[in-house]
């Protein structure tokens, strides 16, 4: 592959640019009875080496992966080392063609989309071969075929699908006048697996579907700070693993509206789906395979124990999701904004059962989230942030067992600006609920010392009383940690040492279990 | 012909082979598999928690496993695992360290999990595809076994027969127990406290990997065994389970229920 983009690019007579990234993180294990950390050998590792080479008519990439000794919390195929990616693209004029190993998401992702996200082990890329075409102006069209990648080997179902985004705006300059932009586009994504027993019961066999289809529909309209996009998916019988091999469609209906102007900004949004996971192996389990993604209507939180419950997109049982978001910057020298001016931040997230009628709601809350976030500086040297995040988060629905729990969450973040390149963040937390594990506390200092280090310590305690319906015994621990970080140029290296509980890491609404571990962690973050 | 035309006759053309549509009509869902004769006993290990949601449609799955094949599919309940429960003063607990001795050795991942006939991780939807498989399957041993309680003690006799050439492996013998009433979460979310826990995993009679086994074909071999009844099992529900194992999986297994002793 390296020898044809040579040629090309030789043909082109143009000048290729290399660039690439290496991203290792590395775990030197220590067990621990208290917390339930295991060690898996002495050393564990994920490591990335991304190059891409670039030219005019022809691009080309690579990506070697050493995960032979993974850190823990992956699936079992995870594990393994080698060359994992491998692409050439040619360019002609705005049309494209990829052939090997591609990223592809076909409207918002509900019946196409192949992304990588590393904390999660997630590769669902497909390998096979993608055209994208502009045959006049304001119109994509792609079409493309593959297999998907699991792991270290490829899904047994051939991906296939096509995609037309038209840009109506582009025809009419009366639009472009008016600050109006208008598309539509539409999708479709056909599954082929071949036949295979999988029994009802020890006499019957599920007459399995070949080939599973899935059309998405969506328009999106922005006028000046005002935008709407609505989308409607729908796939066929899909009976699977995830659905209990139901023979139900599935759908998708999402609503989502937003205002966006100088320090005002709103967003309301709705979704219903029902029976839309949708993989590549329908008999498989865990994070891999999947063709799909839906958004999560949850805000993705970073501070720790806001992060302690979060919520993953139920894709085969279905949802309603509603999310509101209000910002609002208060100016300066206002009342409310002070000196220095103050950021508002609410966010409203309520995910619900369904019923098999459209508009009626199931039983079950799956997940509430109530948060508040004020931002303000305080003087010139110190600027504070507030949370306050009331939540509901179902458990036995989310992670399969453990009831809901109702927390309350206080969060305080305050930098303190103490020399023109010294900074000092502060955090503290808590976590009240009567449920599972009880209360948490956590605080955090964090010394920046501009332009290369910063060093961390933090400690998370769980002072309250488990749930003795879940739990065999109270687990008062402290989850400990300190890291120091060095940044030069394109380098960045990071030591620590601690504990990380158990739990779930989530992003976009996609989750992965990650164990409890102890021991010395080591990051090397290169780009070049 | 433009590239344009060319590609939306291609595009065109693709659609219309890939969409080929497969609907399955409503009753149409299942198809009758004919249930072939055992050619031997199959050792199901299901490795299952109380605090596992979908566990008892595992348990289901080995229910119809057991009335279509009766004593040819011996099941074993293994709690253990990240959603095992070992109890505590409020609820009975049924995972032992053993079991998530057990669960780590294999490199589990999810529960409920199955090892049929020890050929590696099988979800429950397989189950019963994987058991026809082995069942198909002629052993190169035969096994029967008794297992008598006096005083406390069962006393456990097992007997092998080679049939065809020399096997070698790992004699196990594991104690049961049935009829055990205690907490399970449900599939719907529920917490069941009076659910019914069948074939549970107690205790290995003969050490954790069992003891080194070797017969020739045309052998016979008997092996005695006692083990002493733990104050916390029900007697009148438990059965032992034996079972030759190496590393081509397991190469036969037999059940047999504990008879009090007057």
């Amino acid at each position: 592959m390296l020898c044809a983009l040579s040629f090309y690019t030789a043909k082109a007579q143009d000048v290729a640019t290399v660039s690439g990234s290496i991203q290792s993180d590395m775990l030197f294990p220590q067990s621990d009875s208290d917390i339930g950390a295991t060690k898996d050998g002495d050393f564990n590792t994920n490591t990335y080496i991304d190059v891409l080479m670039q030219s005019r008519h022809v691009d080309g990439g690579f990506r070697m992966e050493y995960m032979e000794h993974p850190l823990p919390g992956f699936e079992n195929d995870f594990k393994g080392m080698g060359l994992s990616n491998a692409w050439l693209k040619f360019k002609m004029g705005d049309n494209h063609l990829t052939v090997g190993s591609f990223y592809e998401q076909f409207g918002s992702g509900f019946i196409l989309r192949t992304y990588e996200e590393r904390s999660l082990g997630i590769d669902n890329s497909l390998f096979g071969g993608r055209l994208v075409v502009k045959p006049v102006k304001g119109v994509t069209m792609k079409v493309l075929s593959g297999l998907q990648r699991r792991y270290w080997s490829k899904s047994e179902g051939v991906v296939s699908g096509a995609d037309a985004e038209v840009n109506i705006d582009e025809w009419f300059s009366g639009m472009q006048e008016h600050d109006m932009r208008l598309s539509i586009g539409g999708s479709w994504v056909n599954k082929y697996e071949k036949d295979e027993d999988i029994f009802a019961d020890p006499t019957h066999r599920y007459n399995l579907p070949k080939y599973v289809n899935a059309w998405d529909a969506r328009i999106n309209l922005n006028k000046g700070p005002w935008g709407v996009l609505v989308e409607y998916a729908r796939k066929s019988q899909d009976p699977s693993f995830d659905n209990r091999y139901s023979y139900r469609d599935g759908h998708v209906a999402m609503l989502s509206t937003s205002y966006s102007k100088k320090g005002l900004s709103i967003l309301l949004q709705a979704k219903r789906s029902e029976n839309m996971s949708f993989r590549s192996q329908r008999n498989m389990m865990g994070t891999s395979t999947f063709i799909n993604h839906l958004p999560a209507f949850t805000l993705d939180h970073t501070y720790a124990l806001a992060a302690l419950y979060p919520y993953a997109t139920q894709l085969a049982k279905g949802e309603w999701a509603y999310q509101a978001e209000l910002g609002y910057n208060f100016k300066r020298k206002s009342a409310l904004g002070g000196k220095y001016g103050m950021n508002l931040k609410l966010n409203y997230s309520y995910v619900r059962s369904i019923q098999e009628a459209w508009f009626k709601w199931g039983s079950d809350t799956y997940y509430q989230d109530l948060n508040i976030q004020l931002s303000r500086r305080m003087t010139k040297d110190f600027k504070l942030n507030l949370m306050y995040m009331n939540q509901r988060y179902n458990k036995t629905v989310i992670e399969g067992e453990g009831g809901m729990i109702h927390s309350n969450i206080f969060v305080a973040d305050g930098m303190f600006q103490l020399a023109p390149k010294t900074t000092l963040r502060a955090e503290l937390q808590y976590l009240q609920t009567k449920q599972d594990q009880g209360d948490w506390m956590y605080g955090l200092l964090e010394l920046s010392l501009a332009p290369h280090w910063m060093i961390t310590v933090s400690d998370m305690w769980n002072h309250g009383n488990s749930d003795m319906e879940a739990y065999e015994e109270n687990t008062h621990y402290h989850y400990y940690q300190g890291l120091i970080t060095y940044n030069i140029k394109s380098h960045r290296i990071q030591l620590g040492y601690g504990r990380t509980r158990a739990g779930y890491n989530c992003s976009g609404g996609v989750c992965r279990y990650v164990p409890a571990t102890k021991g010395v962690t080591l990051s090397y973050n290169y780009n070049f | 012909m433009s590239g344009s035309k060319l590609f939306t006759i291609c595009l065109s053309l693709g659609i219309f082979l890939l969409t080929a549509c497969d609907h399955i009509a409503e009753g149409d869902e299942l198809i009758h598999v004919k249930q072939e004769p055992a050619q031997r006993v199959v050792l199901l290990e299901d490795f299952t928690g109380q605090r596992c949601v979908n566990c008892p449609l595992g348990s289901e799955v080995i229910e119809q496993l057991q009335e279509a094949y009766g004593d040819n599919v011996v099941a074993v309940g293994i709690h253990g695992g990240p959603l095992g429960f070992k109890g505590n003063a409020k609820n009975v607990g049924l995972a032992t360290d053993l079991g998530d001795e057990y669960y780590n050795h294999w490199n589990l991942e999810y529960q409920p999990v199955g090892l049929i006939n020890r050929h590696g991780a099988v979800n429950y939807a397989d189950w019963a595809k994987v058991v026809k498989e082995e069942l198909a399957k002629t052993a190169a041993i035969g096994m029967t076994a008794s297992a008598t309680l006096q005083d406390g003690t069962i006393n456990i006799v097992v007997e092998a027969a080679g049939k065809e050439g020399t096997v070698s492996g790992k004699l196990q013998v594991w104690v049961l127990e049935d009829g055990i009433t205690a907490m399970q979460m449900m599939p719907d979310g529920s917490t069941n406290r009076d659910y019914v826990h069948n074939h549970v995993f107690r205790a290995a009679v003969n050490g954790s990997w069992g003891d080194i086994f070797t017969i020739n074909e045309a052998e016979t071999m008997k092996q005695t065994l006692t083990q002493a009844v733990d104050a916390s099992w029900n007697t009148a529900n438990l059965s032992i389970v034996a079972f030759v194992y190496n590393d081509n999986g397991v190469e036969q297994a037999v059940k047999t229920k504990v008879i009090s002793e007057k």
